[in-house]
């Protein structure tokens, strides 16, 4: 990374990057963002994560400035959310979901734009210019329209015009929805070479894969912070239950009747094998050796597994329902 | 089939009319268009602020003067003094019309030699210039009469002189010749093909704009479908803009309605698939809403002008009246007009409604053959 | 105001325009084709409106009244009919505009002295062309009965007797009472504004529903900025309208410009100014390009067409729609432009309206400013 940057960001002494306090959105009756406090440190990469509309977008909008909170507090860089959005504009690189280039606009003509909007001359103009360029890899392509480019060159292209003025703190939106896998895996290189050097990237995402990359989390949903810290952390403290991991043939009629058994809380199909949840681990899996002896499966493999991210927030989310399902019940 | 239509007709009239702003451009907007255009439009000339410089100061430039302000066209707003009066009067506009009499007025008159009244006349705007020029020519007949009586007068009773031809006049259909009778139906033409024509060209070419266009292609939805759940929606947006606004312009003006409103409805109908193909066609040759819009001006501009809706196409250049005969809107307005004024039926009208009919059939198949290939 | 900012944004615009070639090319070739049929095409001086006859006299007398008609360049005889049935279907079908209907008794009575009814029927669904057929009629019969008077008393013999009125008009501006002088001129004020209308409706409304206004208002650049930079490729455009028309005007159409070019675009350069930041306002507002082609197009199109001044006086309009058209910036426009052109008045004349247009310019670019807001929501 520049080691101009890298100068840049690390003179951001704030203690954190982005704080926010009981931060509300409502649009009309719908609450999209529902009480929701977290921090973020400089340098770290935070992951949000969580279903379409769980509230994801909402937030970093209201993150950058160009949403209004209904009610809650925040700062951005040490400046607040509330009061001082153009402030914030300034200190930050904001990647929308949309992508957002201009579409008739060459690759060139969309940095330069970029490069005007945030103020950057001369020799410092010159040389993020070949930076955006060489990073994305559109250097051959400079003259050619955005809009024929396959989306792996205009997500680096969108990233690149997001950040040519070096921000200390960088906020991306679904940054890599429709795209394939091997750019998705080159643009989390780059955003591991930012926050390398002192680049505060806060992400969000629905790809649970993209999760374990990340420094720190925070799971939303339906609007709620349902529960943040590292993936470590989520992955041992947060699920109660167990993960118990099976081969056996015939999978398919193995998890109909495996799903019957009271011990198990879910079973799901995972790649050749069965993912099956269930609070206690030994008895469940002693109960399903039985269960696929007696109905005559031929059992592989049985182990308890640690959870992977998407387990621990499928089970975090069944939770949040079940609560508040049990929540109307008592009301009514 | 049905069912997947009225998806497509669902979803098109949510997406066009969730936003309560756009119901009430539609609806709400053209009549009050109606309404403003309806009072603003008059060809009439009334009190047409003139100015009397006099030199003369007789009895008889007195008379003489009279008789044009007594004919109500006219209303002195200002007496010069001299011709530099005179010259600001009319450079600042505020008078259009300036009386001048001589010295020596009366005079000559009595002398029975024939005494010169000058007129100057602001040539700006021709159209009320033409008409007031028509005016002040009429008035100045009458008085040239009444002074010509009386000189053949003194000539004794010998002479037999020829007697007056006067002309009686009357109109038909529009008996008080309200130049709002004429423009009314215009504008329930004019306004009703604008709305058309607009949103259906807007409305494909959004689809291609956000991108939905492809969904669309790869969806069980045939072009049939596609092209009906588009043009549905607009076409009874024209039918309702159609009778409110004939609604509106006959009870607030007063404009009648002799003709058969069954009549008026065909016809629409076959003017709509005229806007509304023309809307299509545009569509398929547009890629961005910006284009589409441009488009539609484009081919709405001369259609409109060389409709017959202000400018009589009987004035036209042979020419362009050889051309005015492909213009869809030329036939309605005359339906229209027809309908409302003349009250006459389908033995009279029958030409236009044909042509309607085949130019609407014509061009709506175009359109669709267009949209089917490049669907 | 960031120049460095505003620069970036009127560079962007520039080439959006120029990707689009389309639009571009339609932004010069409607005010064109606006130009010619105006200029070649469209009138509402009446000529040649076609008359039908019913002399039921059929004498000499009769005959010589009916050629004064035929003879005039403004009736043109159609034919002769024989019933008021005749004369009804005529009308009906549009075949003639108005008919004579000339008694049996004509000849014997102007011969004898007694006065004569002569009757028009004209249609009277177009009321201007009805009107002025009137007035001709009306004056071609005014004039024949006095030649017939004068002709007579002076075949008597004795002093002469002179027509007692010599009506002498003059028209200044406009001497040919050319109606392509007077509407050209206005013409420009109305393409100005229909156009402007178009250019810059959709541009606000078009990134918004393609998203990279939420990119844009998440950078540093300020409204002013984003607008100003917004207006400034459609002024050129705009600007280049109005020499295309100033020099269509001279070249084609041979209007005479009187009064100075330097005040012309002067006073067009005021007029698109607020013009363009009305279409700004309309895509701010709509945030839809669907809704605001419908906004633009009604606030634009019928307005200056019928409430400007270009065909219909306002003058003979009610009061209370002659105080709406001051809300009407093509009002204003279209009236200087008739002035400079045919009146050559210099800038102390018109202070007024300069002032008006500068008002309404002030507004729409305070109010495009104001309802600009950089959030989302």
């Amino acid at each position: 990374m520049d080691a101009a940057w890298h100068a840049s960001a690390s003179r951001f002494a704030q203690p954190s990057a982005v704080k926010v306090q009981h931060l509300v959105k409502r649009f009309g009756s719908f609450v999209a963002v529902n009480d929701v406090s977290f921090e973020v440190a400089p340098g770290e990469i935070f992951g949000f994560l969580g279903p379409n509309g769980a509230g994801k977008s909402t937030t970093i909008r209201m993150l950058c400035g160009i949403l209004a909170p209904s009610s809650g507090t925040g700062t951005v860089g040490g400046f607040d959310i509330c009061t001082q959005q153009e402030q914030i504009k300034a200190h930050i690189g904001y990647m929308s979901q949309k992508f957002s280039l201009y579409q008739d606009l060459t690759v060139e003509e969309n940095i330069d734009f970029y490069a005007g909007i945030y103020g950057i001359t001369g020799q410092r103009r010159a040389r993020r210019k070949h930076w955006v360029m060489e990073m994305a890899g559109l250097a051959e392509h400079r003259k050619r329209p955005t809009g024929v480019l396959s989306a792996g060159w205009k997500q680096r292209l969108a990233l690149g015009c997001a950040i040519i003025h070096e921000p200390p703190i960088v906020f991306l939106d679904e940054p890599t929805s429709g795209v394939d896998p091997i750019s998705r895996r080159r643009f989390w290189d780059l955003i591991y070479d930012m926050a390398g050097g002192g680049v505060t990237v806060f992400v969000t995402t629905h790809y649970m894969d993209e999760a374990e990359y990340c420094d720190r989390l925070g799971l939303i949903y339906r609007g709620e912070l349902i529960a943040s810290g590292t993936p470590e952390l989520l992955k041992t403290t947060f699920m109660k239950e167990h993960v118990l991991e099976i081969f056996c043939d015939r999978p398919e009629e193995a998890m109909a009747h495996i799903e019957k058994l009271p011990l198990v809380r879910e079973a799901a199909l995972f790649g050749k094998g069965l993912h099956v949840v269930a609070e206690h681990s030994e008895a469940a899996g002693a109960a399903i050796r039985e269960l696929l002896a007696r109905e005559g499966f031929r059992l592989e493999r049985l182990e308890r597994i640690t959870p992977s991210l998407e387990d621990v927030f499928v089970s975090l989310i069944e939770a949040q329902d079940r609560s508040k399902h049990a929540q109307a019940e008592v009301e009514r | 089939m049905g069912q997947r239509i009225r998806q497509m007709l669902i979803k098109e009239f949510i997406q066009v009319f969730r936003d309560p702003r756009m119901r009430t451009v539609i609806f709400v907007i053209p009549c009050l268009q109606v309404i403003v255009i309806g009072y603003a439009v008059s060809t009439d000339v009334r009190n047409v602020p003139t100015a009397v410089y006099d030199q003369d100061q007789t009895s008889d430039s007195r008379d003489l003067i009279a008789r044009f302000t007594d004919s109500g066209c006219f209303q002195v707003v200002a007496y010069p003094q001299n011709d530099e009066e005179m010259h600001r009067l009319i450079d600042h506009g505020r008078s259009s019309v300036v009386l001048h009499i001589r010295r020596g007025f009366s005079e000559e008159l009595r002398a029975g030699r024939t005494p010169a009244l000058q007129v100057i006349i602001d040539g700006t705007d021709s159209n009320t210039a033409g008409v007031v020029v028509n005016y002040l020519a009429r008035v100045a007949l009458g008085y040239s009469d009444q002074i010509l009586v009386e000189r053949l007068g003194r000539l004794g009773g010998a002479a037999q002189l020829p007697g007056r031809v006067t002309l009686r006049t009357r109109a038909w259909f529009n008996e008080n010749l309200e130049s709002r009778n004429y423009f009314v139906p215009a504008v329930i033409v004019v306004v009703v093909s604008v709305v058309t024509l607009l949103l259906t060209s807007m409305a494909v070419v959004r689809e291609k704009e956000i991108g939905t266009m492809e969904q669309i292609m790869v969806s069980p939805l045939t072009p049939t479908e596609f092209i009906l759940g588009k043009t549905a929606p607009f076409a009874l947006v024209g039918y309702v803009d159609v009778l409110i606004v004939t609604i509106v312009g006959a009870f607030w003006f007063e404009v009648p309605i002799r003709g058969s409103l069954l009549l008026l409805l065909v016809a629409t109908g076959c003017y709509l698939m005229a806007t509304l193909g023309a809307g299509l066609l545009i569509s398929t040759i547009s890629h961005t809403q910006q284009q589409a819009m441009m488009g539609t001006f484009f081919f709405f501009f001369p259609a409109m002008l060389l409709s017959g809706f202000a400018f009589p196409i009987e004035n036209m250049p042979t020419v362009v009246q050889w051309l005015t005969y492909l213009n869809p809107m030329r036939y309605f307005l005359i339906i229209v007009r027809a309908t409302f004024l003349k009250g006459v039926g389908w033995d009279v009208l029958w030409p236009q409604i044909l042509a309607l009919a085949v130019m609407g059939g014509v061009i709506l198949r175009l359109a669709v053959w267009r949209l089917r290939k490049s669907l | 105001m960031n120049l460095r900012r505003l620069r970036a944004i009127a560079r962007k615009e520039f080439l959006h325009v120029l990707r689009d070639p389309r639009s571009l090319i339609m932004a010069i070739v409607i005010p064109m084709m606006m130009l010619v049929l105006f200029g070649f095409a469209l009138t509402l001086d009446v000529d040649n409106v076609p008359l039908v006859v019913w002399d039921q006299s059929g004498t000499h007398a009769s005959r010589e009244f009916v050629s004064r008609f035929a003879g005039s360049r403004y009736f043109s005889l159609k034919g002769s009919v024989q019933s008021y049935v005749e004369l009804e279907r005529a009308l009906d079908r549009r075949h003639a505009l108005a008919g004579l209907v000339i008694p049996a008794d004509f000849a014997r009575r102007v011969q004898t002295g007694h006065a004569v009814d002569v009757q028009l029927i004209v249609d009277g669904s177009d009321a201007n062309t009805a009107t002025l057929a009137i007035g001709y009629a009306d004056m071609l019969t005014q004039t024949y009965s006095q030649d017939a008077a004068l002709a007579e008393a002076n075949r008597l013999g004795g002093s002469p007797v002179r027509r007692p009125l010599d009506l002498r008009p003059r028209v200044w501006f406009n001497s040919d009472l050319e109606s392509r002088n007077y509407i050209i001129p206005g013409l420009i004020g109305v393409i100005m504004m229909v156009i402007a209308a178009l250019l810059t409706s959709l541009t606000v409304a078009r990134e918004w529903e393609r998203g990279t206004m939420e990119q844009l208002i998440s950078t540093p650049v300020k409204g002013q900025e984003l607008l100003a930079g917004k207006l400034i490729p459609y002024f050129v455009i705009g600007m280049a309208d109005v020499l295309l028309g100033v020099l269509m005007g001279e070249f084609v159409f041979r209007v005479p410009l009187r009064g100075s070019v330097a005040l012309l675009f002067g006073v067009s350069t005021l007029f698109l100014i607020g013009v363009l930041s009305m279409g700004l306002l309309i895509s701010i507002v709509t945030k839809s390009q669907l809704l605001a082609s419908q906004v633009a197009m009604i606030s634009t199109f019928l307005p200056s067409f019928v409430l400007s001044g270009f065909m219909f006086a306002i003058a003979n309009m009610p009061r209370p729609i002659q105080v709406i058209t001051y809300a009407v910036p093509a009002r204003y426009f279209v009236s200087m432009l008739k002035s400079i052109y045919l009146k050559g008045v210099g800038l102390e004349i018109l202070l007024g309206e300069v002032a008006l247009l500068s008002v309404y310019g002030l507004v729409m670019v305070a109010l495009a400013n104001v309802k600009f807001k950089k959030k989302l929501g």
